[in-house]
C-alpha cells in the first residue's frame, strides 16, 4: 500500500521556491518548547532525529543533509527519500541508546515520542541532554494539549489538531531558517488538508455512521489497542462526521472485542507496518483475525467488506494523516451506505 | 457423633460422594455468573437462550454477536478461568503439603519466572521466527525453569525429608531469580518500552484472549491434577509430620514428591502458557479452605479446586466489569484479594 | 518378627556415619540402643527402619532384604518414633493417630470401625483418652510424644523403633513412657541418652563414632571401662536400696 504518497508536486515547491520571498530569522533565536526554552545561535548542523515523524518533516524541509543520525521507524520512508535515508545512519529501529545519540555530537535533537526523550524518556530526560549540552526539540503534537504520564500512550486533553503539526513545521524552519520551505509546505498541507475535509463532508454520511481504528494486538485473540477519542484517527473521524466506537480518551487504549463488536462499527480501518512485535502487527493476520474470530466475522462492517487499510504511521501525528484523510474519504465514498 | 456418623463421614466413598453433591451444582452457577455479566449488557435469557441453543440444540433466534459472544468469549472465558483456578489451587496445595512450608505456591518452582523468559523470548527476541506463539514460548520457558530447578535442587542434594524440602525452595529462589534477571535482560537489550509494558500487561494474568480451543490443554490438564491429587490423598495426608513420617508410613517418598511436584510444574506451565501468571490464587486457595475443611486432603482437595474455580471467575468477572469499557489484568484483581486475605490468614495463625 | 542388619554401613561424601553395623535384635525383646552425641545412633535406626537407605551392607526385616521390599509393606510391619516430630497443620489427635493406619488403606481397602477401634485403643494405651479432639499445637512436648507414639502403635506393628523418645521430657513423662514401652508386647528398638533408663532394656547396644563396640545385657555391657572409654565418665555401679536393682553414680567427666 503505497498509494497514498506526498502529493508529487511538494518537493518541486518546495525545492523551487525562490520565488516566494524568503523570511530570514535572526539569530539568537528563542523558542517556547514543551515547558522548555531554547536558544539557538545559528541554524543546527547536525541532528538526530528520534522518531520517523520528525525524521521525514525534516526531509520535506530539505533538511536531510543535516541529519547524522535517526530511530525509531514504523513503515519504509517516503519512497522520494529513499536514497537519502539509505545514507543516514539508522541508531536503532526502536530506542537507541542515551550515549548512542549523544556520540553524533548533534547540536539539536528532534524527538517524535516523550517517552523516548521526556520526563520518564526510556532514552534520557530532556535535562540530560541539556546538561551534556545537548538541545532537544520535541514535537509540540506531542506535549501540547497530552499529557504522557496518563494511560500507556498517554492522553490528550483535547482532540487533536493538525494546528499542532502545522506549528511543528513553522517551528523547524524557522530553526533551520528555512522559512520559506517551510511556508510552501504549510500551504501545500492545507491545500490538501481542506481538499480531503471537503472531500468528506461531501460524503454527507448517514447519521449513526461509526468507525474503529485498530492499531495491533498484544496476542492475536486478545484486546486489541484501538484508537481512543482525541488523537490523530479521532480527528479523522471528526472530520468525517463519524463516531468512534471507543470511548477512552487514551491514546492507544486496549478494549474487549466484546465490546466493540457490541458497538458494531461501520467500517474498520486497520494499520498496516513493518514493525512483527506482535502477530497482529501483520495486516493479514489482523484480516485473519476479523475473517474468523467467531464475534467479529459477526461485525457488519467484516460482513460487508468495510475494511480499510492505512499506514500505521498515518495514524499518528504526522503529515500522512493528512493524506490518510483523503484516502480513508475515497474507501467511505465507495460504500453503499445508505 | 455417633460411631456410625464417624464411620460414613470417613469412608472415602462417602466423601466423594460429598463433594460430588456440592461441586456440581456450585460450578454451574459461578460458570452461569460468568457468562451473563461482562464488559456489555446482555439480559440473563438471551444468555439463557444462546446456551440452550449450543449445549441441547435449541432453536432460539438470537442475535450472531450475542450468540458469539455468550459461548465463544465469555463462557470459554468461565471454562479456562474455573479450570485455571482448580489447577493452580491443587498446585498449590500439592507443593505447600510436600514442601511443608507455608509459602510454597506454584510459582515458587521458577515456573513463572521461566514463562515469562519464554514468553519474551519469542516475542522480544523473535525467537521461533512467529512460527511459535507466546503460549508454546512460554510453556516451553516454564518446563526449561522447572527443569534447571529441579536439576539444581538435585545437585545440591537434599535426600528425603526437611532438608530436600529446604533445598528445593532454595533452589526455586535462585531459579526465578535467574530468570527473572534473563527476562529484564532480554527486555533490556531489544525491547522498546512500548513492548516491555505489553509484556508487563501479559504477566500479570490475562484471560482477553482466551478461547475454546484453549480448553484443549487446560480442560486435560485440570484433571491430570485431580485425578493425581485425588489418587494421592493418603499420601498427602502422611506428609504431615515431614517426609521421614511419611517413609515410615509406608509412602514411597521419592516417588510421591518427584510424581506430583512434576504434576503441579506441569499444570502450572500449561495455566500459565494460557493466561499468564496470576498470583495468589495457588498461595492463598489452600491457606483459606483448610481453615474451612481442615487439613485432611480428602476434604482440601475438592474444596480447594471448586473454590480455585470460583475465584478465579469471579476475579475474572471483576477484572472485566471495573473499569467500564476497559479490561484490567486479573493478576491485579487476584492480588488485590488475596494480599488482604493472606494477611488475615497469617495473622489468624498466630492467634489460635 | 525379627530385624537384623548385615555390616550395615552409611557415608555421605567422605564422612562415614556408620560402618559395619551387624546386629540381630530379638523378637519381643526391649534393645536399648546407646552412645555419646554422633555416635550414630539416629542413623542407624532411620536404616533399621528402611528410611533411609545403606550405602553398604543390608536391613532384613524377618528374612526378607527391606531393600526388596515396598515401604509399605515395610511399615505394616514396623514403626518409628521420630525424635522431632511436628507439624504446623491444625491436626487433632485423632487424625495424627489416624495416620497410622496410612499402610494398611487402598483404594479398595477403605476405612472400616476396625480402624477406628485400633485407633481406639492407642490412644487408650499411651492415655490420651479425651484427648482426640485436642489440636497439636496446643499440646505439651509430654503429650506430643505420646501422639506419636499412639500413631506408631496404630500401625499395629510388630517392631518399635523410637528416637530419644524421653528427650526433652520431664522426669514424670520420662518413666511413664519407658515403662509404656516396656510393657508393649512388641519387639523394641529405643534409642536412649540415660544410661539408668537404658538399664530398663532387656539388653543394650553400645555405639562409639558409627560403629557397635558392644552388644549384651545391660549388666555385662555397661561396665566401669565401657564409661570411661566410650562416654568419657567416671562412674560406679551400686545397689538401689529401695528395690534392689542396679544404678549407675556417676562422678565426673573425663578423669585422666
Amino acid at each position: 500500500m503505497t498509494k497514498h504518497l506526498i502529493a508529487p508536486g511538494v518537493m518541486a515547491l518546495v525545492l523551487t521556491s525562490t520565488a516566494v520571498t524568503a523570511q530570514q530569522t535572526s539569530y539568537p533565536l528563542t523558542i517556547a518548547n514543551c515547558g522548555h526554552t531554547l536558544t539557538f545561535e545559528g541554524p543546527p548542523e547536525n541532528t538526530v532525529a528520534l522518531g520517523q515523524s520528525t525524521t521525514e518533516l525534516l526531509y520535506l524541509l530539505g533538511l536531510g543533509d543535516t541529519v547524522s543520525g535517526t530511530a525509531v521507524w514504523f513503515n519504509p520512508v517516503l519512497p522520494q527519500f529513499e536514497e537519502l535515508n539509505d545514507g543516514i545512519e539508522r541508531l536503532a529501529d526502536n530506542d537507541p541508546s542515551f550515549e548512542s545519540v549523544v556520540n553524533k555530537k548533534p547540536d539539536l535533537v528532534t524527538v517524535m515520542y516523550e517517552w523516548h526523550v521526556g520526563p520518564e524518556g526510556i532514552v534520557g530526560t530532556r535535562e540530560m541532554f541539556h546538561d551534556v549540552g545537548v538541545p532537544t526539540y520535541v514535537m509540540p503534537t506531542e506535549c501540547e494539549k497530552k499529557d504522557n504520564l496518563v494511560g500507556l500512550d498517554g492522553t490528550r486533553s483535547e482532540l487533536f489538531s493538525t494546528d499542532q503539526l502545522y506549528k511543528s513545521i513553522a517551528q523547524l524552519s524557522e530553526i533551520y531558517d528555512v522559512q520559506d520551505r517551510g511556508a510552501a509546505l504549510i500551504e501545500d498541507l492545507k491545500a490538501s488538508e481542506s481538499k480531503a475535509i471537503e472531500k468528506a463532508s461531501g460524503l454527507s454520511l448517514p447519521d449513526g455512521t461509526s468507525g474503529l481504528f485498530w492499531f495491533s494486538s498484544a496476542e492475536i485473540d486478545t484486546n486489541p489497542f484501538v484508537a481512543g477519542q482525541k488523537g490523530v484517527p479521532a480527528y479523522m473521524m471528526d472530520k468525517l462526521g463519524v463516531e468512534n466506537v471507543v470511548t477512552s480518551d487514551e491514546e492507544w487504549p486496549s478494549v474487549g472485542w466484546e465490546t466493540l463488536a457490541k458497538a458494531d462499527p461501520t467500517f474498520i480501518v486497520i494499520a498496516e507496518m513493518d514493525r512483527r512485535r506482535f502477530p497482529a502487527d501483520d495486516i493479514e493476520k489482523k484480516r485473519e483475525f476479523l475473517m474468523n474470530d467467531p464475534v467479529a466475522r459477526e461485525m457488519a462492517a467484516v460482513k460487508k467488506g468495510r475494511i480499510i487499510t492505512i499506514d500505521a504511521h498515518a495514524m499518528s501525528p504526522t503529515v500522512r494523516a493528512i493524506y490518510a484523510l483523503d484516502q480513508v474519504a475515497d474507501a467511505l465514498a465507495g460504500y453503499d451506505l445508505k | 457423633m455417633t460411631v456410625i456418623d464417624r464411620q460414613v463421614s470417613r469412608s472415602v466413598s462417602g466423601r466423594a460422594w460429598h463433594w460430588a453433591v456440592i461441586a456440581p451444582p456450585v460450578l454451574l452457577i459461578a460458570l452461569m455468573a460468568g457468562t451473563a455479566l461482562g464488559e456489555t449488557p446482555i439480559p440473563w435469557d438471551v444468555v439463557a437462550q444462546v446456551l440452550a441453543n449450543k449445549m441441547f440444540g435449541a432453536d432460539y433466534p438470537v442475535d450472531r454477536i450475542d450468540e458469539g459472544i455468550v459461548w465463544n468469549y465469555r463462557f470459554a472465558r468461565a471454562v479456562v478461568a474455573a479450570c485455571c483456578g482448580a489447577g493452580l489451587a491443587l498446585s498449590g496445595v500439592v507443593l505447600q503439603a510436600l514442601l511443608r512450608n507455608a509459602l510454597a505456591d506454584p510459582y515458587l518452582l521458577g515456573i513463572s519466572a521461566g514463562a515469562s523468559s519464554g514468553a519474551v523470548a519469542v516475542t522480544v527476541m523473535g525467537i521461533g521466527a512467529g512460527a511459535v506463539s507466546l503460549s508454546v514460548g512460554a510453556f516451553a520457558g516454564a518446563i526449561f525453569a522447572f527443569g534447571f530447578v529441579a536439576m539444581l535442587a538435585h545437585a545440591a542434594g537434599g535426600g528425603a525429608g526437611l532438608r530436600a524440602a529446604g533445598v528445593i525452595v532454595l533452589a526455586g529462589i535462585a531459579g526465578s531469580q535467574l530468570f527473572s534477571a534473563l527476562t529484564a535482560f532480554m527486555i533490556a537489550k531489544s525491547a522498546s518500552a512500548e513492548q516491555a509494558r505489553g509484556i508487563m500487561f501479559w504477566l500479570m494474568g490475562n484471560l482477553s484472549g482466551v478461547r475454546w480451543s484453549d480448553t484443549i490443554s487446560v480442560i486435560p490438564a485440570t484433571l491430570i491434577g485431580l485425578f493425581a491429587c485425588l489418587a494421592n490423598v493418603r499420601a498427602l495426608d502422611a506428609f504431615t509430620f515431614g517426609a521421614d513420617s511419611a517413609a515410615s508410613l509406608g509412602i514411597a517418598v521419592r516417588r510421591v514428591q518427584v510424581g506430583l511436584i512434576g504434576v503441579a510444574a506441569l499444570v502450572t506451565a500449561v495455566m500459565v502458557s494460557v493466561t499468564g501468571s496470576i498470583g495468589f490464587v495457588g498461595l492463598v486457595i489452600p491457606h483459606a479452605m483448610r481453615r474451612i475443611v481442615g487439613t485432611r486432603h480428602s476434604a482440601l482437595i475438592p474444596a480447594s479446586a471448586l473454590a480455585g474455580a470460583v475465584f478465579l471467575i469471579a476475579a475474572d468477572v471483576i477484572s472485566r466489569m471495573i473499569i467500564p469499557g476497559q479490561v484490567l489484568p486479573i493478576g491485579v484483581v487476584t492480588a488485590l484479594v488475596g494480599a488482604p486475605v493472606f494477611a488475615l490468614i497469617l495473622i489468624g495463625r498466630r492467634t489460635v | 518378627m525379627s530385624l537384623s542388619c548385615n555390616a550395615l554401613g552409611w557415608s555421605v561424601k567422605e564422612k562415614t556415619i556408620v560402618s559395619d553395623a551387624t546386629l540381630k535384635v530379638r523378637t519381643g525383646e526391649m534393645l536399648g540402643l546407646v552412645g555419646p552425641n554422633g555416635s550414630g545412633k539416629s542413623s542407624l535406626l532411620r536404616m533399621l527402619a528402611g528410611i533411609q537407605k545403606p550405602s553398604s551392607g543390608r536391613v532384613c526385616l524377618g528374612e526378607t532384604p527391606m531393600s526388596n521390599m515396598r515401604q509399605r509393606d515395610i511399615a505394616r510391619k514396623l514403626a518409628l518414633v521420630e525424635q522431632h516430630a511436628n507439624t504446623e497443620d491444625r491436626i487433632t489427635v485423632r487424625e495424627a493417630v489416624e495416620l497410622g493406619r496410612t499402610p494398611f488403606l487402598t483404594a479398595l481397602r477403605t476405612w472400616r470401625s476396625e480402624d477406628d477401634a485400633i485407633v481406639a485403643s492407642a490412644l487408650a494405651a499411651v492415655d490420651l483418652k479425651g484427648f482426640e479432639d485436642r489440636l497439636w499445637h496446643t499440646l505439651s512436648g509430654g503429650e506430643r510424644q505420646r501422639v506419636q507414639i499412639a500413631r506408631a502403635l496404630a500401625q499395629a506393628p510388630d517392631i518399635l523403633l523410637l528416637d530419644e523418645p524421653t528427650n526433652h521430657l520431664d522426669i514424670g513423662h520420662q518413666l511413664a513412657i519407658l515403662h509404656l514401652v516396656r510393657g508393649l508386647p512388641v519387639t523394641s528398638v529405643i534409642a536412649l541418652h540415660d544410661l539408668n533408663q537404658a538399664l530398663l532394656c532387656d539388653r543394650i547396644c553400645v555405639m562409639e563414632a558409627g560403629r557397635i563396640v558392644a552388644l549384651g545385657a545391660p549388666s555385662e555391657i555397661l561396665t566401669e571401662a565401657r564409661l570411661r572409654d566410650t562416654f568419657g565418665v567416671c562412674g560406679h555401679f551400686m545397689t538401689d536400696p529401695f528395690d534392689g536393682t542396679a544404678i549407675i553414680r556417676f562422678h565426673s567427666a573425663r578423669t585422666g
